[in-house]
């Protein structure tokens, strides 16, 4: 008798409901805990594993130890901050829009190192992001940031060996982002890596396996009258643009597609990569390949 | 109905295995086997998600609401599995990106709520969390057996030491696509089910 009135107690609609609302409270603050907890550490692991992409798209294998890869990484790679619409390197302007958008840089060393180009299209402020106009977000970003950063490997002797731009767009279920290697010439690409994506795996995930990273290096991207010809294809054409296209996997390598053209194009690099063209032209009349068209 | 310390841990491992005889959670069996050292991390988790869930369960399974006592059980998991994988992007990052969303999957592992359901809420928090670390190390068994199989035989190693020299390597083994792909995981599990029932006689469906 005594036990069914207990069990009465606890199946009561009050008792329901402070147990719940206990039991979210005590396992909300164990997660947080945990997370913001683990913070630091896991940024750490985060900027590290950017710096082996970078490393690993440009063609440095087995990269050891996080020592190892911290070195490597700040003697062979100058990191630059540019404007996208200008192409011209713009850390100044970007620390100043990033306070005027509340985040504080300290240095332009600082901003070089904390700037996050994702947060800055993220936060639809007007001073580090712009609105896409409908129907050109090719890449599912609503709104792009005005900075990006650009990755330069240079050889021993200061000579540019390679270009890195930062690339993402959306496929099936999720944000891919990677890093796009290109050679000097800014025609041919050297790599192609992804170091964050949620497609999935077998299928859309294939996009960091090795095969499929083996397709992109040797691929040109621009066309005879300057359009960004490189894509991703079903049953591709053995030529010089185009790369086949994961099986099963339709709107993930679509994605990667379109990731290419948008942040090749115009709105993207574009503008860097004429300018950079531009500049070797005059400096390199004689040297100019016959694949450069600015 | 008593059952020694030992009984609890070790009963689960091959006279009860969640997935020998229970078949359950297989799915993630599949998927985070083609290596060892992915096999063992997501043991160690699934071990401390079901001993820390079945503890906690017990904990407050008088004061449970049976209306709501699946959806408590779950929040329990669910936040036990989000500080582990927390944990594994903070120590073992390269691993949690392999294992990608298979941590977060641990959730709707059956075993994990097949023990909270069906054992932490009838019994103490100290034999609830030996119940749950005995389960864990039955799921860790046949996790350990097939990546075993999967890796030596399907790249030549074993915690990503080389083995078996590879042909592409210039060694001689040719190795084995098939144990790269998901099937394989059934056919060892069905091997290994096999192995363990004409071991324990008694495991043996009546047809």
């Amino acid at each position: 008798m005594q036990q069914d009135k207990k069990q009465k107690d606890i199946n009561s609609p009050i008792n329901v409901l402070i147990l719940a609302v206990v039991l979210c409270v005590v396992c909300s603050l164990v997660v947080s805990t945990a997370a913001v907890g683990l913070k630091s550490l896991q940024d750490a692991n985060v900027a590290l594993d950017r710096k082996a992409n970078l490393l690993s798209v440009t063609g440095f294998e087995d990269l050891g130890s996080a020592d190892d890869i911290n070195k490597l990484f700040g003697e062979r790679f100058e990191v630059e901050i540019i404007d996208l619409e200008t192409g011209q390197p713009a850390v100044e302007e970007a620390m100043e829009a990033l306070s005027a958008a509340g985040k504080k840089m300290e240095s332009p060393e600082e901003t070089l190192t904390k700037y996050s180009q994702v947060w800055a299209s993220k936060s639809k402020k007007p001073s580090v992001s712009a609105q896409i106009p409908k129907g050109e977000d090719l890449v599912g970003i609503k709104y792009r940031e005005k900075f990006s950063h650009v990755y330069i490997l240079k050889s021993e002797a200061g000579d540019v060996e390679k270009y890195v731009f930062p690339v993402r767009g959306y496929g099936l279920w999720s944000m891919m982002k990677g890093f796009l290697a290109v050679e000097p010439d800014l025609q041919t690409v050297a790599g192609l890596t992804f170091y964050e994506h949620a497609e999935t795996p077998g299928l859309g995930g294939e996009i960091k396996s090795p095969k499929f990273r083996a397709q992109w290096p040797g691929k040109k991207i621009f066309g005879d009258s300057g359009d960004v010809r490189v894509q991703v294809v079903k049953s591709a054409p053995d030529d010089d643009y185009s790369i086949d296209a994961l099986t099963g996997a339709t709107i993930t390598s679509k994605g990667v597609s379109n990731m290419m053209k948008y942040w090749l194009g115009e709105e993207g690099f574009g503008p860097y990569i004429k300018q950079k063209k531009g500049t070797s032209a005059e400096t390199s009349m004689v040297t100019q390949g016959d694949n450069t068209n600015g | 109905m008593a059952k020694s310390n030992s009984d609890l841990v070790m009963d689960p491992v091959f006279d009860n295995n969640p997935i020998a005889l229970q078949v359950l959670g297989i799915c993630s069996a599949l998927a985070v086997t083609t290596q060892l050292s992915t096999s063992l991390v997501m043991s160690i988790a699934v071990i401390v998600v079901t001993a820390c869930s079945g503890a906690a369960v017990a904990a407050i399974r008088h004061r449970i609401p049976s209306s709501i006592r699946i959806i408590v059980q779950m929040t329990i998991i669910a936040s036990l599995v989000i500080v582990v994988d927390q944990v594994l992007k903070a120590f073992a990052f390269k691993l949690s990106q392999e294992l990608s969303v298979f941590v977060g999957l641990i959730i709707t592992n059956c075993i994990v709520m097949g023990r909270a359901e069906g054992f932490a809420m009838k019994n103490s928090v100290k034999d609830s969390f030996l119940d749950g670390i005995g389960n864990g190390l039955g799921y860790g068994l046949i996790l350990m057996v097939v990546g075993f199989f999967r890796e030596l035989f399907g790249s030549g190693k074993l915690f990503g030491i080389t083995v078996l020299p590879l042909q592409s390597d210039g060694g001689w083994y040719e190795p084995n696509g098939l144990m790269l792909l998901s099937p394989s995981a059934f056919f060892i599990i069905g091997f290994f089910i096999c192995a363990l029932r004409m071991w324990k006689t008694d495991q043996i469906e009546e047809a």
